[in-house]
């Protein structure tokens, strides 16, 4: 297996002024010192809570925002020391897909109009644009009568396919993925997480997955960073991650998703107040303030990221602390509903 | 004994800017007893959060009515109700929370303001008191240093405390009935997890009846004591909470259970539900969900299956319910 993308030591801090040319009063520290890598083919998912910095690390690696400090590495490539033109034309490898399937088409652009821009800007397709822009729609299960329309006659599921071939359309290696089905109901989501599956099988793409829900993590990921504060407190592949969870704040976020399992009472780890502000964060571990577990020695010395046997942990005493029982401990398979639930996938299989 | 709360037939119309109606609720009827959780679930268009304000009397002027049914509170009419008699029973024996906290808090008032507010409206308790009550509620809900917090404006707490700070509210007058709508849904995990458990300590020390609506069936598993599954403005299955998951028995209701992602099972692929919710105006003859439907039959495009009971008080409107026999899935 390839690395495709390797990130290095990313660093990106918003300065606060008081006025618009006043001297700086504060800095946001919303990522620092982020690492990590995807292979090809491959799907990481970044996971955390609002305002935890995913989002932030998305955009600095496609340097739709530039970034503080580090290094982003595209197939061997450093995307930080290229020329504005070059950049642009590095982007035909790498794409973004939007969490909101609503503001990010234009309103006054036909489908094949949002479709045959990227082509014509990277010179591609170049006599056949309306042919190639009807077999993206095919391609995200769209009829091609669908060509002439506007973005608002779709809903929203079909908006995200929209949006997933726009990025499809200059034949990217890797798709940043910014929560892209959190916006949709339960049954369209389902619909997309598919598509993002077969496209990935059939194209051989990476995803870098951005998400907040974690049971859609666990289910298309390959690899999954949990983010706090700006920072990658845990990684490992998905298997180790969710059976063994080994930061304080890994199991306290794996033990709050609401499982569809009535009567099921688990213990559960209540975290204690809201994350703090991320211009002034704690010193040393910054989750100290609400770990159960939190010592004396968590706020004078920072967590090195350090992986044991491929899962990294960045926690001083993540060896002292006993591991919780599964999250899923006890959940019975209801061979009836799977069985019923089959006739769906008929269909579409 | 007589329901807190009984609704029978409700259909809440819409009036379309190009003239006519269309009915974004029909055909509704559920009750529910004191004490009791009523969870209502259904994607986006449903008709849940419709339910809830045709019941809070809250539906826009001029714009939706309830069109046919009845909405019975504590044996009353709410039809026959004046606005001054509903609005006195507004917030005060039933109470609503909605989904951003932030929109619906004042920005310009002090959190303190807006809780003496409601609680003097109704109530003779006089400022000082008020203001007292207020701090309790506010400690109630587990927001620290309630007496500084008083003083403080919306902007200047979390999404977690925002929700917390209307729970306090709606719950100042001890309501008999608090519709939550989609309470969690704007929150963090960690953060849904410690409203949830609020909600669930409140419930026990206070006896509200709630009405939760939300998308999620998580929730709901978390929380509800019965359930009701709405599809395209009707109900489609009314279960208790153990039933419905356990034993579901409309295809969308099984459908739907197969589109989440589900924490302990290792799936290749997600059972998704193909096509989309019809639009009210589909004019669609027989059941809703038959266009999406893999296992509807001829009848089922034809005519419109009624909510039957299954037994156990376990109701489906499915032509093909239980689907057991043919499948072989029989428990």
């Amino acid at each position: 297996m390839t690395v495709l993308l390797r990130v290095e030591g990313l660093v990106k801090h918003f300065p606060i002024r008081q006025h618009l040319f006043g001297r700086e009063t504060a800095v946001v520290h919303a990522v620092d010192g982020v690492s990590f890598e995807i292979d090809s083919g491959q799907t990481m998912a970044l996971v955390g809570e609002s305002g935890c910095g995913k989002s932030t690390v998305g955009r600095l690696v496609l340097r739709l925002l530039e970034a503080s400090a580090g290094k982003v590495f595209f197939d061997g490539e450093d995307l930080m020391a290229l020329a504005p033109a070059q950049l642009r034309a590095k982007r035909r490898e790498l794409q973004m897909i939007f969490q909101d399937p609503y503001s990010s088409l234009n309103p006054r652009m036909t489908v094949e109009q949002t479709l045959v821009e990227p082509l014509a800007l990277h010179g591609l397709a170049s006599g056949r644009q309306r042919e190639r822009a009807a077999e993206l729609l095919d391609l995200v299960g769209l009829a091609p009568q669908y060509l002439q329309r506007y973005p608002h006659e779709f809903s929203g599921g079909q908006r995200q396919r929209i949006g997933i071939a726009r990025a499809l359309a200059v034949e990217p290696r890797l798709i940043v993925c910014d929560e892209p089905v959190s916006a949709l109901d339960v049954s369209i989501q389902a619909q997309v997480v598919n598509l993002l599956q077969d496209l990935q099988r059939r194209l051989g793409l990476a995803y870098l997955f951005i998400a907040h829900d974690l049971a859609v993590v666990k289910h298309i990921a390959s690899h999954v960073a949990v983010m706090y504060l700006g920072q990658i407190v845990e990684y490992a592949d998905k298997d180790s991650l969710f059976a063994a969870p080994r930061h304080p704040y890994t199991q306290a976020l794996l033990s709050a998703i609401p499982l569809t399992e009535p009567g099921l009472r688990r213990e559960r780890i209540l975290l204690k107040g809201d994350v703090p502000n991320p211009i002034d964060p704690p010193s040393g571990c910054r989750f100290r303030t609400r770990c159960r577990y939190a010592k004396e020695a968590c706020g004078q010395q920072v967590p090195e990221l350090v992986a044991v046997d491929g899962h990294s942990v960045a926690c001083h005493f993540w060896q002292e602390i006993e591991p919780p029982a599964p999250v899923t401990q006890g959940v019975a398979v209801n061979d009836r509903l799977a069985r019923l639930q089959s006739a769906f996938r008929a269909g579409n299989g | 004994m007589t329901a807190l709360l009984e609704v029978r037939g409700l259909r809440t119309t819409f009036k379309l800017e190009t003239g006519g109606e269309f009915t974004a609720v029909d055909g509704v009827s559920f009750s529910v007893e004191s004490g009791r959780t009523l969870g209502i679930v259904g994607e986006s268009g449903c008709g849940k959060s419709v339910t809830s304000l045709s019941i809070m009397g809250l539906l826009p002027k001029g714009q939706g009515r309830i069109a046919a049914g009845s909405i019975h509170f504590e044996g009353r009419d709410l039809a026959t109700l004046t606005p001054a008699e509903m609005r006195s029973l507004r917030g005060n024996r039933m109470a609503m929370i909605f989904q951003e906290p932030m929109t619906s808090l004042n920005p310009a008032f002090t959190i303190g303001d807006q809780l003496i507010e409601g609680i003097r409206c109704h109530s003779e308790l006089s400022p000082a008191q008020a203001r007292a009550h207020a701090i309790v509620m506010l400690r109630r809900v587990r927001i620290p240093s309630p007496e500084r917090r008083m003083d403080e404006y919306p902007h200047k707490l979390s999404g977690g405390m925002r929700q917390r700070v209307m729970i306090a509210m709606a719950l100042s007058c001890e309501p008999k009935l608090l519709i939550a709508d989609e309470p969690t849904t704007a929150l963090d995990v960690t953060i849904q997890a410690q409203v949830l458990d609020l909600m669930r300590t409140l419930r026990e020390e206070t006896g509200t009846a709630i009405i939760l609506i939300t998308h999620d069936l998580g929730v709901i598993a978390e929380l509800a004591d019965d359930v009701l599954v709405m599809y395209a403005g009707r109900i489609v299955e009314k279960a208790t909470v153990e039933r419905l998951f356990a034993y579901p028995q409309h295809p969308y209701t099984i459908g739907l259970l197969g589109s989440i992602p589900q924490m302990h099972l290792a799936q290749d692929r997600l059972n998704a539900i193909e096509g989309q919710v019809p639009t009210p105006m589909s004019g669609l003859a027989g059941c809703l969900f038959a266009p999406r439907c893999p296992f509807a039959v001829d009848a089922c495009h034809q005519h419109m299956p009624p909510l039957t009971d299954l037994g156990d008080g376990h109701q489906a409107a499915c032509w093909r319910a239980p689907l057991d026999s043919e499948m072989g899935t029989a428990p």
